[in-house]
Parts: C-alpha cells; sequence; structure tokens
C-alpha cells in the first residue's frame, strides 16, 4: 500500500465505467420520480421530501459528471473512486437519520403537550360537572335558562 | 388563590384513595388534582369516587410529563403554591404540608422531601428502608447533581415538593420527560431559583412494586448521569436573556 497521496491523473486510480454511471443515472431519476409520486399521493409530505430531493439530485450529478465525483475522491485522499461513493453516501444516510430524530423528538414533545392540554380540559370538564351536580346532560344553570326560556 | 396538591399517579388503584384520604385530612385547605398518566387500571375511577379532579394524560407518557401536566394545570388555574406526592403511599400528607410552609414563608422556590432524615430521629417500624441497587443510584446522582449545582443535595429522585409560581413557570415549559426529578434540580438551580431540602419521614410502599430491577437500575443510572452532563451545558437564564 502507498503512503502517497492519490493525485489527479494517477493511472491506478478505479474510475466509475459507464455501466455504473447509466445505472446510477436511471436509479436518481426513478428515485426523485418515486418521491414526486408519494407527495402527489399524500404519502409524504412536501417540507420532508426537500432532502430526498438533495439526495437524488445529488446521485444524479454524481452520474453525469464522474469528475466530480473524482475530486472529492482525490480531497478524501481515496484512490478508489467506488469508495468515495460509498463514504458518501453512508455520511448522507447518517445526516439523514440524525434528521429524522430531530423531527421525531419534535413531534414527541408536541404529542406530549396536547396529551397534557387533554388531560387539562378534562379535569376543568370534570370541574364544570361537578359544579352542575354531577350531569353533563346539564351544563346551563337554572338562571341561565330562564333567560333563554 | 390557594394551594393545589397533585399526585402523578400510573396503576395505583390499590392506593389512590388512601391518599387522597391522607392529603385531605392534613391539608384541608388545598385543592386536590390526580394526574393519571394513562392508567389501564380503574386509578381514574377511584379518584373520581374520591370526589378529587382528575387530569387524565390520554396515554402513557411518563412521570415527567405527568409531573408538568400538574404544574400547567396550578400556573393555568392560578394557584399560589403547589406541591406533589407519590401516588403509592410513599409519602405521609403530614410532611407535604412542612414543604408547603417553607414555600408560603418564602423562603424557598421549591422545596424537596428528603427521605434521608436527621440520623438523631430514630426510625420507626414502617419507616422507609433503600433497596441496596437505590443506594447505589443515590450515591452516584448525589455526587453528579451535587458537582453540577455546587449545592447539597441528599435525595435527588424524591417524587415529594413544594413550589411557588416562579417554579411553575418554569416547569410548565422546560421538564425532561425521560429524567425528571434530577434534571429539574438541576435546571432550577441554574435558573437561579431557590432550591432547598427538607428532611421528612417516607414510608414502604403501601401498593404496587417498585419498577427498578437490577439491569434497569443501571440503565437509569446511566441515562440519569448522562443528562446531567448534557444539562450543564444549557444557557443559564442571566446568558440566554443576553
Amino acid at each position: 500500500m502507498s503512503v502517497l497521496p492519490a493525485a489527479a491523473g494517477d493511472p491506478t486510480q478505479v474510475h466509475l465505467t459507464s455501466q455504473t454511471r447509466i445505472l446510477a443515472a436511471i436509479i436518481a431519476v426513478a428515485f426523485m420520480l418515486l418521491i414526486l409520486e408519494m407527495i402527489r399521493r399524500d404519502r409524504l409530505q412536501e417540507r420532508y421530501s426537500v432532502i430526498w430531493f438533495v439526495a437524488g439530485l445529488g446521485m444524479l450529478a454524481g452520474a453525469a459528471f464522474p469528475g466530480l465525483l473524482e475530486l472529492v475522491a482525490d480531497l478524501m485522499g481515496v484512490r478508489d473512486t467506488n469508495v468515495a461513493l460509498f463514504s458518501i453516501v453512508l455520511l448522507l444516510l447518517l445526516g439523514l437519520a440524525l434528521n429524522f430524530s430531530v423531527i421525531m423528538s419534535k413531534q414527541a414533545a408536541q404529542i406530549t403537550r396536547l396529551a397534557q392540554e387533554r388531560a387539562i380540559e378534562k379535569a376543568r370538564e370534570q370541574a364544570i360537572e361537578d359544579r352542575n351536580g354531577g350531569s353533563a346532560e346539564q351544563p346551563l344553570d337554572p338562571k341561565e335558562k330562564r333567560l333563554q326560556g | 388563590m390557594g394551594t393545589l396538591v397533585f399526585i402523578p399517579a400510573w396503576n395505583e388503584e390499590a392506593s389512590i384513595e388512601a391518599v387522597v384520604a391522607d392529603v385531605r385530612e392534613h391539608l384541608p385547605a388545598a385543592d386536590i388534582l390526580v394526574v393519571d398518566d394513562g392508567s389501564t387500571d380503574a386509578t381514574t375511577e377511584r379518584a373520581r369516587a374520591a370526589g378529587v379532579l382528575v387530569a387524565a394524560l390520554p396515554f402513557n407518557q411518563g412521570l415527567g410529563a405527568a409531573l408538568q401536566t400538574g404544574y400547567l394545570y396550578a400556573l393555568r388555574e392560578g394557584y399560589e403554591c403547589c406541591a406533589h406526592l407519590d401516588a403509592d403511599g410513599q409519602h405521609p400528607a403530614s410532611e407535604v404540608r412542612r414543604l408547603l410552609a417553607e414555600v408560603e414563608a418564602d423562603r424557598a422556590d421549591l422545596v424537596i422531601g428528603s427521605r434521608y432524615r436527621d440520623p438523631d430521629v430514630p426510625a420507626e417500624s414502617d419507616d422507609y428502608r433503600p433497596t441496596f441497587s437505590r443506594r447505589i443510584g443515590t450515591s452516584v446522582f448525589r455526587f453528579f447533581l451535587t458537582l453540577a449545582t455546587r449545592q447539597r443535595f441528599t435525595d435527588t429522585t424524591s417524587g415529594m415538593r413544594a413550589a411557588n409560581r416562579r417554579v411553575m413557570q418554569l416547569f410548565s415549559e422546560n421538564y425532561s420527560p425521560d429524567f425528571a426529578e434530577i434534571e429539574s434540580l438541576q435546571l432550577a438551580v441554574r435558573q437561579g431559583l431557590r432550591v432547598e431540602e427538607v428532611p421528612v419521614r417516607m414510608l414502604e410502599r403501601a401498593g404496587g412494586s417498585s419498577f427498578l430491577t437490577p439491569l434497569r437500575s443501571a440503565f437509569f443510572i446511566f441515562k440519569g448521569v448522562v443528562v446531567l452532563l448534557v444539562g450543564q451545558f444549557r444557557p443559564r437564564q442571566a446568558e440566554a436573556e443576553q
């Protein structure tokens, strides 16, 4: 194993084959179409789809301009462009998973507050019922009834 | 307006009526609210039958969320002071009254009832005796919380507390659902509130069983230390206002 950093134009550098590139482009386009379809069917909200479109476009860019990926591979000091690709995808997935944890935490807090609000409401309803003699069917006191009648 | 005593309860049908009766006897002027944390037994029905209001959470959310519900209710309904105690009968209401007296006299914002009483007071037959795993956890939390707050606490996980409106305001907004007892102490101290510990008498559990198995205890302790560590990096009130 060489300890020298991989330079651009290094003859030993492993490039992406055109077969890989075509496959990646097809998968990227199909993926973005799937996302579009899911939004159309209300299976996915727009605000959570942005990150997936970014991922799809990134994949397409990588397939269309292999020089881009090789540049990144050089910056990472990786000789094999495929390895660089895997590393990038892995990092992206890590980022996505973290993003979901953040969303989940926020929603968990919202659910908790919603449950608390409902619990407090129930206690207040009970207090009103108790004041009206233990019946929910008579929420008005007699004075109010007379006014209405 | 007056005082609210709230009792977080999760599947405590065996003891809830006795606890309510005890609070009524020793704190006749206080309003009582049972916060039912999604019980699957008859906790809500028994509490209602005992004639107290019940704030029933639609599903189990954990002690932190249940306590926060109580603080939120007290804040919204305009109570001057509030206190809470466990629903399993470990906390005598007569001791809660002593905590409330401290808050009412404005000697502290938040008062914690500590089961580790004065050593001079002789133990009684039904007094609380901690289990082995509980003792380890207590020592670890005591050490880290004291380190974090630079204030001495003996009973960090005590669920018997009394508080004023400043605490209600803080806890109704910021209260960790996962690690209620310890993080809330750290939070209160960091926000510049006066937190005081009062030695109290606690009893053995009247009903139900403790959820702490050894493995769970270990996880509980680990989680607590992580939570405290993270809590140290939260902004203090003075810093947050800048």
